[in-house]
C-alpha cells in the first residue's frame, strides 16, 4: 500500500511545531526515528532504486530501533543527473545547487512546495532561537542579482532566501562587476549604517564575503559602520579565508570592529543543501546543536558507528523537512567533533557537536591508483 | 649524502651472492611481535630466503652473475655492473616495498637512497633496524640511506631526483606523474612500476562446482592484503555464467570469506575519504541500475557489487570488490589492455586456463596467476625485471681477438 504523505505531513509540522531545542533527548529521538521510517517507507515507495538500495542495507529500516541504524545516502549521491527526487517535475518549484568548486559537479536538490514552505519554517524556528523572532532591517553582503528568481538557486542565494522571514526590508551592499569580483557599495552602505544605526538589523552573507568585500576595504581605511546592534550570520566554510590565515576568532573581531559591535554578535552556521532547512549557528559556548526536526550523527570512520563524546567523525545529518527528495539522512563529506550527547551549558537540549574541517583528500598512496582505465571500447575488442 | 654513498658503492664491490648473504640473515632475524605486527613480514622474510634471490639474480643476470663475475658471449665477456646510487620513490600503501625496492637495487651492487613515504617511518625503522643488527659493521648497511619528508617538498624531491643514477618508483597515477617530472640526470635509468590495476577471474566450475569455497576464501585475501591499493589487487571479480551457478549463492560465500578476514586481519585506522568513497559506491552502485544488487556489512569493512557486463567499473579499493557476470572470460579479457597488470584465475581445465592466459598476455597483462598468489612479488614485475634495470652491462672485448 503506498505510504500516503497527509500523516506524514502531520508528523513532521508536529516536530516543526515542537520546542526547537529543549525536547529530551530520548523522547526526541523516539519520535524522530517514527517519522524518519515513514519517510523511507514514503520514498522506498517512490523510487525503486532507493528502494534497492535500503533493502541491501544491513538493517531493515522497518525495524531498527536507533536512528544511527537507519540507511544514509552519502552526499556524493545528491550530484546524479538527474536530481534524486520523490515528486513529478511539474511539483518541482526550486532547484537548489550546493556551491561547487572549480571543477567538481554540485549536488542539486529539487523542492516541492511544501517542502520549501517547510524549509523556510525550519530556518525560522532556528534563528528565532538564537536572535528573536522579530523583523528587521536585513543587509545582503552580496551582490542582488544573486537573488535573481531563477528556477535553479545556488547555495548562496538559498541561504539568503532562508532569512527573508526576519526582513522588513532588504538591500544587498555589493555590487556585480563586470567579468570581476564583487565590489562594496559603500555610498550605500554608510547611507544604510547612518539610517539603522539604533535599530536591530540582521546581516546575512557567506564568510568569504564578507571578509573580502566588505571587512577587508573598510579595515584598510578603517572606516567603523557603528553598528551596535546588528546581528551577523554567516556562512559558507572557512576553505577560502584557510589560506589566508582567518581563523573564526580573526574574522569575528574583524566583523566587529567594521561594524561596532560586540563579537558575540557574529554567528557562525554550518548548513548545506542537502540538509534544507537545518542550518547549525554556533551557541555562544561554541557548540551547534540540533532541533526538534533534525538529528546529527558522527559516526567512526573505521566503524561507522556512532563515536563516543570527544571523539570526532564523519557527520551525518537527519532531517524530517523534505518530502520532495531523499534528504532525511545524508552523510556528509565533513569531520565533527561530539563535545556532549547532551547538557550544554547554553541549556539546548541533545547533542552538541562542533565542525572541525572538511574530509581532507586521502594522499594517493598506492600503486593501484589509477585515474582513467584504458579499456578498449566493445567495438574495438570484438576486433582483437 | 648521494657522493658518499655513490663513493662506497664503487670503493668496494659486493657482488650479488656477497649481498644475498647478508640480506638472508636479514631475513632471519625479522621476529619478535613488534616485526610480526607489520604488514607483509611474513612474505618479506620468505623473499629474503637465499634460495628466492639467487634465482632471481640467476635468471636476470645469469650464474655468473651471482659472484659478479664476467661471462662468455661470444669473442668478448659481459659484466653487469652497478649503476652507483638508485633512488626509490616506493608508494605508501604497502609497508614492506620500500624494502623490496631497496633490495633489488642492492643485489645490483648500488647504494640506495630510499625515500620512506609518511606514515611508514615507523615501521620501516623497526625493519631496518634488524638490518643494522645483522650487518653491523657491514659494507652493505654504508650503501643504505632512508629520507623521509613531505611529498609537497618539491625542494628536496628535485635534490633527490638531481643526485641518482637510477630510480625505482612506484606507486599511482599521480605520484608517478610527479615523479618522472622531476629534473633526473639525462643517464638516470628509470624504472616505473605502476600504476596498475588488477582483476580476477573465475570460470562457470571453479565458482559454482565443489571448491568455489576454497576459491572464495583465496580470493577473499587477495581482496584483503593491501587494502586493496595494491596494484595486484583485484578491483574486479567476473565470473563467467554457467548453466549451474547462482550469483547470489556464491556472493553469499564470499561475503563470509571476506567475514573471516575481517576477523582474522582487522583494518586498524582508516582515512575518512576512503570511508566516503566506499559508501558513495555502495549509493551510486545501487541508484545507478535498478537490476543491480549489493552485499556489504553496516560497518566499512567490505562491499560487494554485484551485476553483469565485461568492463573494469571504476575501482574504489577499501576491499570493495565489483562481481560482474558475463557470457565469456574471453569478453573482458579481449578489452584488457596496459592497465590490467595481474590476472587472479580459478580455472579448473589446464587448456582452458592456458587459452585465457593468452588472451591476457596479447591483451597488456603482465601476470596470470591463480587467485590467492595475486599478491606474491618475483620476478618479472609489471613484466620487467627487478634487477637488471638497475645494472649496467659492461661489454669487454679483450685485445687479443680483435
Amino acid at each position: 500500500m503506498t505510504p500516503r504523505v497527509e500523516p506524514l505531513e502531520e508528523q513532521i509540522e508536529a516536530l516543526l511545531a515542537a520546542p526547537t531545542f529543549s525536547l529530551e533527548p530520548a523522547a526526541h529521538t523516539a519520535r524522530l526515528l517514527a517519522v524518519l521510517q515513514g519517510e523511507l517507507a514514503y520514498a522506498a515507495e517512490r523510487n525503486d532504486r532507493l528502494r534497492r538500495y535500503f533493502e541491501a542495507w544491513p538493517v531493515d529500516y522497518r525495524e531498527a530501533t536507533t536512528v544511527a541504524d537507519l540507511p544514509y545516502l552519502p552526499v556524493g549521491a545528491f550530484k546524479a543527473s538527474p536530481p534524486l527526487t520523490l515528486v513529478t517535475p511539474e511539483q518541482i518549484v526550486h532547484t537548489l545547487a550546493s556551491s561547487a568548486t572549480t571543477g567538481q559537479t554540485p549536488s542539486r536538490v529539487a523542492l516541492d512546495a511544501p517542502t520549501s514552505r517547510r524549509m523556510v519554517k525550519g530556518v525560522v524556528a532556528i534563528v528565532s532561537n538564537f536572535i528573536g523572532p522579530r523583523r528587521r532591517p536585513y543587509l545582503v553582503v552580496d551582490v542582488p542579482e544573486t537573488l535573481s528568481g531563477l528556477p535553479q538557486l545556488g547555495a548562496r542565494a538559498a541561504a539568503i532566501q532562508g532569512l527573508r522571514a526576519f526582513a522588513t526590508e532588504i538591500v544587498c551592499c555589493l555590487e556585480a562587476v563586470r567579468g570581476g569580483e564583487p565590489s562594496l557599495d559603500e555610498t550605500r552602505l554608510l547611507d544604510l549604517a547612518a539610517r539603522w544605526r539604533d535599530q536591530e538589523v540582521l546581516v546575512y552573507g557567506f564568510t568569504y564575503m564578507i571578509w573580502q568585500h566588505l571587512v577587508m576595504p573598510l579595515r584598510e581605511r578603517g572606516v567603523s559602520l557603528a553598528m551596535p546592534n546588528v546581528r551577523v550570520l554567516h556562512s559558507g566554510g572557512w576553505k577560502r579565508l584557510q589560506a589566508r590565515a582567518v581563523t573564526p576568532a580573526k574574522f569575528a573581531a574583524g566583523v566587529s570592529a567594521v561594524f561596532g559591535c560586540d563579537p558575540g554578535r557574529v554567528l557562525d552556521f554550518y548548513g548545506m543543501v542537502e540538509n534544507v532547512g537545518v542550518i547549525y549557528p554556533d551557541c555562544e559556548h561554541g557548540n551547534k546543536h540540533v532541533p526538534a526536526f533534525a538529528a546529527v550523527v558522527v559516526r567512526d570512520p573505521l566503524t561507522l558507528q556512532p563515536v563516543a563524546a570527544g571523539q570526532q567523525g564523519l557527520v551525518q545529518v537527519c532531517s524530517v523537512l523534505p518530502t520532495s527528495f531523499p534528504g532525511f539522512l545524508v552523510l556528509t563529506d565533513d569531520i565533527g567533533e561530539v563535545v556532549r550527547y547532551d547538557g550544554c551549558g547554553c541549556g539546548r537540549r541533545g547533542i552538541a557537536f562542533r565542525f572541525v574541517k572538511r574530509i581532507p583528500q586521502a594522499e594517493i598512496r598506492g600503486c593501484g591508483n589509477i585515474e582513467t582505465t584504458r579499456q578498449r571500447p566493445a567495438s574495438v575488442a570484438a576486433d582483437v | 649524502m648521494a657522493r658518499r654513498l655513490r663513493a662506497q658503492a664503487r670503493a668496494r664491490e659486493l657482488s650479488p651472492a656477497q649481498v644475498i648473504e647478508i640480506l638472508g640473515r636479514w631475513g632471519e632475524a625479522l621476529r619478535g611481535a613488534e616485526v610480526d605486527a607489520i604488514a607483509g613480514v611474513p612474505f618479506l622474510k620468505l623473499w629474503l630466503r637465499r634460495a628466492t634471490l639467487e634465482s632471481i639474480v640467476i635468471r636476470e643476470l645469469g650464474a655468473a652473475g651471482l659472484q659478479g663475475a664476467w661471462r662468455e658471449e661470444g669473442r668478448a665477456q659481459l659484466r653487469a655492473v652497478a649503476l652507483g646510487l638508485v633512488g626509490h620513490w616506493p608508494a605508501g600503501n604497502i609497508e614492506i616495498q620500500p624494502l623490496l625496492s631497496m633490495c633489488c637495487a642492492l643485489l645490483g651492487g648500488n647504494a640506495c637512497l630510499v625515500r620512506v613515504p609518511s606514515g611508514l617511518e615507523r615501521e620501516i625503522g623497526v625493519l631496518i633496524g634488524r638490518l643494522a643488527e645483522v650487518a653491523d659493521g657491514d659494507v652493505l648497511l654504508e650503501r643504505i640511506s632512508m629520507a623521509s619528508f613531505a611529498h609537497e617538498r618539491s625542494d628536496l624531491q628535485r635534490a633527490m631526483a638531481e643526485s641518482v643514477d637510477g630510480a625505482m618508483i612506484w606507486g599511482g597515477a599521480e605520484a608517478v606523474r610527479e615523479i618522472r617530472a622531476l629534473p633526473f640526470p639525462d643517464w638516470a635509468r628509470i624504472a616505473v612500476f605502476g600504476p596498475r590495476l588488477s582483476v580476477a577471474a573465475m570460470d562457470a566450475d571453479s565458482w559454482s562446482g565443489g571448491e568455489r569455497e576454497n576459491w572464495c576464501r583465496r580470493l577473499a585475501r587477495d581482496v584483503w592484503q593491501f587494502d586493496q591499493q595494491a596494484c595486484s589487487s583485484p578491483q574486479t571479480l567476473f565470473l563467467e555464467r554457467g548453466a549451474t551457478g547462482d550469483i547470489a549463492e556464491f556472493a553469499a560465500r564470499l561475503a563470509q570469506a571476506l567475514s573471516r578476514e575481517q576477523e582474522l586481519h582487522p583494518r586498524r585506522s582508516m582515512e575518512p575519504a576512503q570511508t566516503s568513497a566506499i559508501c558513495l559506491a555502495r549509493a551510486s552502485w545501487l541508484l545507478a541500475d535498478g537490476t543491480r544488487q549489493a552485499l556489504f556489512p553496516a560497518m566499512p569493512d567490505w562491499t560487494l557489487l554485484l551485476g553483469s557486463g565485461a568492463a573494469i567499473p571504476t575501482p574504489t579499493q577499501g576491499r570493495t570488490l565489483s562481481v560482474l557476470l558475463v557470457e565469456d572470460l574471453l569478453e573482458p579479457i579481449a578489452r584488457f589492455d596496459g592497465m590490467v597488470q595481474t590476472l587472479g584465475l580459478a580455472s579448473g581445465a589446464a587448456d582452458r586456463a592456458r587459452a585465457l592466459a593468452e588472451a591476457a598476455g596479447r591483451n597488456g597483462v603482465d601476470r596470470i596467476v591463480p587467485l590467492g598468489r595475486m599478491h606474491v612479488f618475483g620476478s618479472p614485475w609489471d613484466g620487467m625485471d627487478l634487477v637488471r634495470p638497475m645494472v649496467r652491462l659492461v661489454r669487454h672485448v679483450p685485445a687479443s681477438v680483435e
